[in-house]
């Protein structure tokens, strides 16, 4: 997946560096001076994201789990790394999609609470995987349209309600019918969900949190790889 | 053996002290009511007779020991200008902020809250379930509290942003959404009603212990200190983790505390000598999930947890009792209180 690996010269290191504690500092500005800093250097783009912002978003959800930030901290932090992606994303280079499922995503229908989704979503691309973000308050409809369209891949959709859980065992059930079941890993999380429930509606996985999503994402993509 | 007690003579006694002849059960019904009376949920929120029928009939279904009269919290923020949809079958969205850029703070207007947006629909229904079935259970009327009215005034993300990017915005903010719960307060309480703060977006899931410091609790406290002139009971509902802010919430002028996420034994331990507590059998796994003896299991547990908590311990749920919860859950829910131990 990533280039030959040449040696991080300490400059390079401290770039990379700097660009992590500033989305982990909620420090937009840093993050873009930073950015602007690695392109100058002659950092590859995708290593900038890679190594330092999604480094400096790892720190952040470390914190989140530790009850150190919560969600306003988040998204302040969240605000930096896409500031500084937006800096970035002219360099990327085209990486061929080769071997790396696309991930459709959203907050099942009946549900309008997205910052843990957007949360997640953020986390995947900065991992690499091309999301496709379907928002929220998103109809089963909709999920298996996506899925049509993709052929195969991951779907994770979340809840913070009770109320709307039900509608994940609807997208599976779904999925079934549309004959997608076996071309999709699907994910499932948000406040109110748990690993008993992904195993109760069949779902493949349970997220507990960003980090936990990539992690079985990146699990699956290696797998199939 | 003395006759069982009224609801409202239970309620009454607990809340001045006095004995009762059992632990109260006040499953949170809410949205619930309309599934009672059969009618969709856009109607109950906004009609105030419709609202008002479906709380009478759950009442005298369940016989709780609270009535709650609630739609949704962006009602609060919809009387000063935030835009809310309704799906015809579920509760209220947000659509749009009242305050989508920070100059729009200074057009906030008081508002009357007898004309306001919708929450005539709210005191209309306190005024019916008063005349109805007033004389056997208190009525109460859930409202969100200055925090969460704040973030519906401005979009929950948004707000949460400027907290720390435009503080004084959101203290300007948080004095309007205290502003009309004053006023508010003040005409559920002429109707009959008591209020009830709720803030779910200052749980401790979603900000920290500092922002609830700063933005959270003077201005809940400062909400108590009317309703508490105004001679009505303080109760405070957070739903999601509160562990990070239990006593903050204690020393808000709170007579009670309805918690969702944190363990009643570590709520007890560490409140119970200055709050009543109330909680927290789990909406969504064991009351629309469970079965009636998987709540009648959970709630025993919160009995054996709790009921002997120094100021006192109300059965209830978590949150809001899910709006298909099967009856037969609710009914275990209150037989569990009302079964000797």
């Amino acid at each position: 997946m990533a280039k030959a690996k040449g040696q991080i010269r300490p400059q390079e290191a401290e770039i990379l560096d700097a660009l992590a504690r500033a989305v982990d500092l909620m420090d937009e500005e840093g993050a873009v001076a930073a950015a602007k800093r690695a392109l100058d250097e002659g950092i590859d783009a995708y290593e900038a994201i890679t190594k330092g912002l999604s480094k400096g978003m790892a720190l952040v959800s470390d914190k989140y789990e530790k009850g150190i930030y919560f969600v306003p901290e988040i998204l302040l932090c969240a605000d930096a790394m896409y500031a500084a992606i937006d800096v970035l994303k002219p360099h990327l280079k085209a990486r061929g999609g080769a071997g790396v499922s696309p991930v459709v995503i959203g907050v099942i229908q009946g549900d309008v609470h997205d910052i843990g989704k957007n949360i997640v979503k953020l986390m995947l691309e900065a991992a690499g995987f091309p999301v496709h973000d379907l928002g929220n308050d998103v109809p089963v409809s909709a999920f298996v349209e996506k899925a049509r369209e993709l052929k195969s891949g991951v779907i994770a959709v979340s809840t913070l309600m009770s109320t709307t859980m039900p509608g994940m065992a609807k997208l599976i059930d779904a999925l079934k019918a549309a004959g997608l079941r076996d071309s999709f890993k699907v994910m499932i999380g948000g406040g109110p969900v748990s690993a008993s429930y992904a195993q109760k509606i069949a779902a493949d996985a349970y997220g507990a949190n960003a980090m936990d999503a990539v992690r079985i994402a990146t699990a699956w993509q290696e797998v199939r790889a | 053996m003395t006759a069982e007690m009224t609801p409202k003579e239970r309620m009454g006694n607990f809340l001045s002290g006095k004995p009762v002849d059992r632990v109260p059960c006040v499953p949170l019904i809410l949205n619930h009511a309309a599934r009672v009376i059969g009618v969709p949920i856009s109607e109950h929120a906004t009609n105030g007779s419709t609202m008002g029928r479906a709380h009478v009939a759950a009442w005298r279904r369940y016989r709780q020991d609270l009535v709650t009269i609630f739609s949704d919290t962006g009602i609060l923020s919809e009387a000063l200008g935030t835009r809310l949809h309704f799906p015809p079958d579920d509760v209220p969205r947000f659509k749009a902020p009242a305050v989508a850029d920070p100059s729009d703070a200074g057009k906030l207007t008081r508002v009357d809250p007898r004309r306001a947006g919708r929450l005539p629909v709210y005191l209309e229904a306190i005024r019916h379930c008063v005349s109805e079935v007033g004389g056997d259970v208190f009525v109460s009327c859930c409202i969100s509290a200055p925090f969460s009215t704040a973030a519906a005034l401005r979009g929950t993300a948004v707000f949460a942003r400027d907290l720390y990017k435009n503080p004084g915005l959101a203290h300007d903010l948080l004095e309007k959404g205290l502003e009309l719960i004053e006023d508010l307060s003040a005409a559920i309480i002429e109707a009959g009603g008591i209020p009830v703060l709720v803030d779910p977006v200052a749980s401790g899931s979603v900000i920290s212990r500092k922002s609830y410091e700063e933005f959270a609790h003077p201005y809940t406290a400062r909400a108590f200190a009317r309703i508490a002139a105004l001679g009505s009971v303080p109760i405070l509902h957070i739903c999601g983790r509160t562990s990070t802010i239990i006593d903050l919430m204690a020393s808000s002028g709170a007579a009670a505390l309805s918690v969702d996420l944190i363990s009643l034994a570590e709520a007890k331990a560490r409140v119970g000598n200055s709050v009543c507590l109330m909680g927290n059998v789990r909406p969504a796994e064991t009351l629309l999930g469970g079965t009636p003896d998987d709540v009648r299991r959970e709630a025993a547990q919160c009995l054996a947890d709790c009921a002997d908590s120094p100021r006192g311990f109300i059965l209830a749920t978590g949150c809001e009792v899910p709006i298909e919860t099967p009856p037969a859950n609710i009914h275990a829910l209150i037989e569990t209180a009302r079964t000797p131990r």
